[in-house]
């Protein structure tokens, strides 16, 4: 059982369109989740699901160990949720906004939110309909925080921000993570600005878990080789089912592998591999699509199911 | 200890950070008793995952190349400083590729040793004092 929230085989349907299909997802402690997914493939509905925003059709999910349809203000202290494009009281100014926000939380902290209104550079006298989207996503992330949520879930919340912006962003979540050990989750598209504070990633596709790994262990697992062969008998179709996506024949190759074998391969072939590594952009693609898990990786238990079940 | 990595390049983090460290120590460049940075600051000025820093910083006391003491910084150790098998095993990582392309482009052995003495040469020529102090791995 996992403590900070857990799913188990939750589905969420909207009329005909399924928003979640079957997930099964936990966190326990303190870590960086990414998540990741092209639109509409229920990450927001995901992160709405473990605020308690949405309710399960079926399967369950409890937060704080509490299924999130009882979820009272004891949970609800402890959690903040930045939605996407941070829909607020727009006839306020800013300073109004945090003023009545902060009045829901016995624990809200005036020294961090001065703090974080002077790190983002943010107007409190500004009406919040006059604000740029920037300065509403930053004004928003500063209400979810103050009250210092030990679960924090950030929707798409680097957005409509500036590359500076994100920076600031990204510098204050991890100011914010090594002072107060936490579980952030953090949907985006972002992957340059997210692979580097992120230290697990799950992705989803139609409304399924299709990854769910170590960012780390992510990056030693997907590699681009670069094969050369002297005698130029490259094939077009590898058989190895390690080999994702393959360009080039003959002398050379460049293959997309996860969990590949270099010294079997190139035995087999009398090639040479040259092994280069992927960041986060070009290892997207590959997990978009549901690869079969590595049978001793044990951060895979919890999209095992879910990978089979792909046709 | 000025460590610096790129976490775009697909490297794992803590692996670029271990090599760093480990380099600079082969090198000479952080004696023992040299301090790291404290894991809140390196993921600070890095801006990466503490947790990455700290697996990283684990591994290298798990391989004896920095000392962890209560309360304080960690300190490179006074075994790992300047080991001639360290430098070696340094420059063979960063020899294999280049062994991989001469025998692609079909050199022969003496061919591709003359070679890199040839640009050993060179680089002294150029270097003067024949000390580079280029760490970035």
């Amino acid at each position: 059982m996992h403590g900070v929230f857990e799913l188990s085989g939750v589905v969420k349907r909207f009329g005909e369109r399924v928003g979640l299909d079957g997930i099964t997802l936990g966190a326990d402690g303190a870590g960086i989740l990414g998540l990741v997914g092209r639109n509409g493939s229920g990450k927001s509905t995901l992160l709405r699901s473990v605020a308690g925003l949405y309710l399960p059709d079926t399967g369950s999910c409890r937060t704080f160990g509490r299924a999130t349809r009882d979820l009272g203000p004891g949970e609800l202290q402890r959690l903040g949720f930045v939605d996407q494009h941070a829909r607020l009281v727009d006839w306020m100014r800013g300073a109004q906004l945090l003023r009545y926000v902060s009045r829901f939380y016995p624990r809200w902290d005036a020294a961090l939110e001065s703090h974080l209104v002077a790190a983002l550079e943010l107007d409190l006298t500004q009406r919040i309909w006059r604000m740029t989207p920037g300065n509403r996503q930053k004004l928003a992330l500063v209400t979810a925080v103050c009250h210092r949520p030990t679960l924090l879930l950030l929707d798409e919340p680097l957005s409509d921000l500036d590359p500076l912006a994100r920076r600031a962003v990204l510098e204050l979540l991890l100011e914010r993570f090594n002072s107060d050990a936490m579980t952030i989750v953090i949907s985006s598209h972002m992957l340059r600005d997210i692979e580097a504070v992120v230290d697990r990633l799950v992705c989803m596709d139609y409304g399924r878990v299709t990854a769910d790994d170590d960012m780390e262990t992510l990056r030693e697992r997907y590699a681009e080789w670069l094969v050369t062969s002297a005698s130029g008998d490259l094939p077009t179709d590898w058989p190895e089912d390690y080999v994702l996506d393959a360009r080039g024949a003959g002398h050379r190759a460049v293959l997309q592998v996860v969990d590949g074998d270099v010294a079997a391969f190139s035995a087999r072939y009398g090639a040479t591999v040259e092994v280069r590594p992927l960041n986060l952009e070009r290892i997207f693609p590959l997990l978009v699509a549901p690869v079969r898990p590595a049978v001793s990786d044990s951060t895979f238990r919890d999209t095992a199911g879910v990978a089979e079940a792909r046709p | 200890m000025l460590i610096v990595v790129d976490p775009h390049s697909g490297v794992p983090v803590y692996r670029q950070i271990v090599e760093q460290v480990e380099f600079q120590v082969a090198a000479g460049q952080a004696g023992p008793g040299s301090e790291l940075p404290s894991t809140r600051a390196l993921s600070r000025d890095l801006g990466v995952n503490p947790m990455t820093v700290s697996r990283a910083y684990s591994m290298l006391e798990a391989m004896g190349v920095v000392v962890r003491r209560p309360g304080l910084p960690l300190v490179v150790s006074e075994t790992a400083a300047g080991a001639a098998d360290g430098r070696l095993g340094q420059l063979r990582s960063l020899l294999e590729p280049v062994a991989r392309a001469a025998a692609q482009l079909g050199l022969t052995e003496e061919e591709a040793v003359a070679e890199f003495r040839a640009v050993l040469e060179t680089q002294a020529a150029t270097a003067g004092r024949g000390e580079d102090s280029n760490g970035s791995g």
